[in-house]
């Protein structure tokens, strides 16, 4: 049990060693992951997911979930592509047509967060549950806004986004390190970092010790959905397309990332070190499957593995630790 | 050694070895959108057996219907150095950041059965004709409803509308059925999105709400389990020359609507030659790497096969060479 309790207290490590041992092994095995070219590509890649997934690991550090992440893309995707693409003809200069419509994305982000805090923090729903039915009922929503219609034609500017570089940094670097920046100063330097783990550790507990319990639930959702609307920019901009299926596919990538990275699934410890380490680990995988020139199925098969992996040891390694 | 040490020794392996492993033969990477029907398994199939008898290396990737996937899978083929992409898009939008990646790498790229929306990048595609090929199907069940004398109520299954492929059958359709006003009534328009749930729902509510439509075209063969499943439950799935039988019409050419022209259940459909738009596609990966003067599109013409023509033309119906179960 000792040394089960040693690996947990190094997950950090565990996570770090993982990605790069495999990005050793890959380098040797898959042909042209050692490039820049594909360096840049994992960057780019890394960026929506790692953004999402730190969103998910607030929630998931209060012993919560949040399921409708995919939604959440989907549905600011489709403000975002309303407000900006020329079709609609909301805005005639390019700048307001931006600047409206991703502000839009990240209001309607954190509209969908609110409710979803709201529900679980006030109303005492279960996290699970609430999350399942915003998912449904926006990604309905979404389709049913646009009729199952892409929106194109957005400004030359967003979707030149992912393309431009400040002091040759791509954009997307600088929101990807804001975010993470943003992140890790909240959970590690205020106060309410000090109450999202007091409140994943034991509710009760922080309820006592004076913590406003709900309204820390409810910042978490509504941060989780910020991250996520932030991500369905970065998706939009680089699809050139506001999408009412946009990040549909991704919640397993999302939630993989904040389990392998370490994230306790019952509360109360994680990093947002670790998430990156997890996210970049899911990307890795996806990446280097590919260039191995795996089927599809293959890949499908060994994430599942991967993650489901990561979700046992999780576990065994909590319940290792409550019997020390 | 910590993982500091480590990520030193991650970042000196990368910069003294970050070069291309060298290829030997031409490298050419495939992606699929979906593998959801029997046309994408057969065009993939075609492919890679194309490349094989041609010596050529392949790459796959399926993007399971995620245009962002579909995305990072071609940046992964452009980072592996791959000398041409052969894409089948989601849909004729998200196609264009991909065109535009390929273009930026210098790869030439082939569109493969979708056209893309109007844009400046630099690809070709290859695409059967599906206008035509649906006039021509549509026009066949025409004829037969106007031969046997009697009056129709009609129904269309609508693909996609984000996919060009679907807009365009729906306008061959029309087109053709506004020839046969005389004896034909569209009663029905049923949206699938491709979505055989959304078809069966469809169907059976279009049926329900008028039970004497007796003409059904759907815009592709992959739907009819659904439509055979509504026309089974309001007992209207009977073969040809049976009083209920419905004139039924498809688009694909795939394994199930070859069994069901065996059987005399379906009267005609639409086929995209899928061994020849796959030759098509990599003779233009080909052609381009050689600095052929290429066209844009290159098209498909297609053919229909129906109970006259049945025997003849099965050899080319690239269902006809699959096994499928009603």
């Amino acid at each position: 049990m000792g040394a089960m309790a040693g690996i947990s207290n190094s997950k950090s490590g565990f996570i770090i060693y993982l990605c790069v041992g495999y990005y050793l092994i890959m380098a040797v095995l898959a042909p042209g992951f050692f490039t820049l070219n594909n360096t840049m590509n994992l960057l780019f890649n890394l960026l929506p997911l790692l953004i999402i997934a730190i969103g998910q690991t607030y929630v998931m550090l209060t012993a919560g979930i949040d399921l409708s992440v995919t939604s959440i893309v989907a549905m600011c995707s489709v403000l975002g592509g309303f407000m900006m693409s020329s079709d609609t003809g909301l805005f005639q200069s390019e700048f307001a047509a931006i600047l409206f419509g991703i502000s839009t994305m990240l209001l309607g982000g954190a509209l969908i967060g609110t409710i979803n805090g709201f529900a679980v923090a006030k109303l005492g729903m279960p996290a699970f549950m609430v999350t399942l039915t915003t998912m449904i009922l926006f990604s309905g929503l979404a389709i049913w806004l646009t009729q199952s219609q892409n929106l194109y034609n957005l400004p030359e500017a967003f979707i030149d986004m992912p393309y431009t570089s400040l002091l040759g940094i791509p954009i997307p670097v600088y929101v990807g390190l804001l975010v993470v920046l943003v992140a890790y100063f909240l959970l590690n330097r205020t106060i309410f970092g000090e109450w999202i783990y007091a409140v994943g550790a034991n509710t009760k507990t922080a309820k006592i010790s004076g913590v406003n319990v709900p309204k820390t639930i409810v910042l978490v959702y509504v941060f989780s959905g910020l991250c996520a609307a932030v991500g369905a920019i970065l998706y939009t901009a680089r699809l050139e397309t506001g999408s009412p299926v946009m990040g549909q596919n991704i919640l397993l990538d999302v939630i993989g990332a904040v389990v392998i990275g370490g994230t306790s699934l019952f509360g109360g410890k994680g990093k947002i070190a670790w998430t990156f380490f997890g996210a970049l680990f899911m990307t890795l995988l996806d990446n280097s499957l590919n260039l191995l020139n795996l089927s599809f199925f293959i890949i499908m098969v060994v994430k599942g593995s991967v993650i489901l992996g990561a979700a046992i040891l999780n576990t065994v390694l909590e319940k290792s630790l409550k019997a020390t | 050694m910590g993982y500091k040490g480590l990520i030193a020794l991650l970042g000196i392996f990368t910069l003294f070895f970050s070069c291309r492993q060298p290829k030997e033969k031409t490298l050419i990477g495939i992606s699929f959108e979906t593998l959801q029907t029997e046309y994408w398994v057969a065009s993939i199939d075609a492919l890679k057996a194309s490349c094989e008898e041609n010596e050529l290396d392949y790459l796959e990737a399926v993007a399971n219907s995620d245009a962002n996937r579909q995305f990072e899978q071609v940046n992964n083929f452009i980072s592996r150095g791959v000398d041409g992409i052969v894409i089948a898009p989601k849909d004729a939008h998200t196609v264009i950041p991909i065109i535009k990646a390929a273009n930026r790498a210098g790869i030439p790229i082939v569109v493969y059965n979708r056209l893309p929306a109007l844009n400046k990048g630099t690809y070709t595609t290859i695409v059967a004709d599906n206008y035509e090929i649906t006039k021509k199907t549509v026009r066949y069940m025409g004829d037969l409803a106007r031969t046997s004398g009697k009056k129709y109520k009609a129904m269309i299954l609508i693909g996609d509308l984000g996919d060009t492929n679907a807009v365009m059958r729906r306008k061959g359709f029309n087109d053709a059925i506004r020839e046969y006003s005389d004896v034909i009534e569209l009663v029905a328009e049923v949206p699938t999105e491709w979505n055989q749930e959304k078809a069966l729902a469809g169907v059976t509510n279009a049926l329900q709400a008028n039970p004497d439509i007796g003409f059904i075209f759907s815009s592709s063969d992959f739907l009819f389990p659904s439509v055979i499943s509504a026309l089974k439950n309001a007992d209207k799935y009977y073969p040809i020359g049976h009083e209920k039988h419905i004139i039924l019409g498809g688009f694909d050419g795939d394994a199930m609507a070859y069994k069901m022209l065996k059987s005399g259940h379906l009267d005609v459909t639409g086929v995209q030659n899928v061994y020849y738009e796959c030759d098509l596609a990599l003779r233009a990966i080909m052609g381009i790497l050689e600095d052929k003067p290429l066209d844009r599109i290159l098209i498909d013409p297609g053919f229909i096969i129906h109970q006259q023509n049945l025997e003849q033309m099965s050899t080319y119906m690239w269902g006809a060479g699959l096994n499928s179960t009603e």
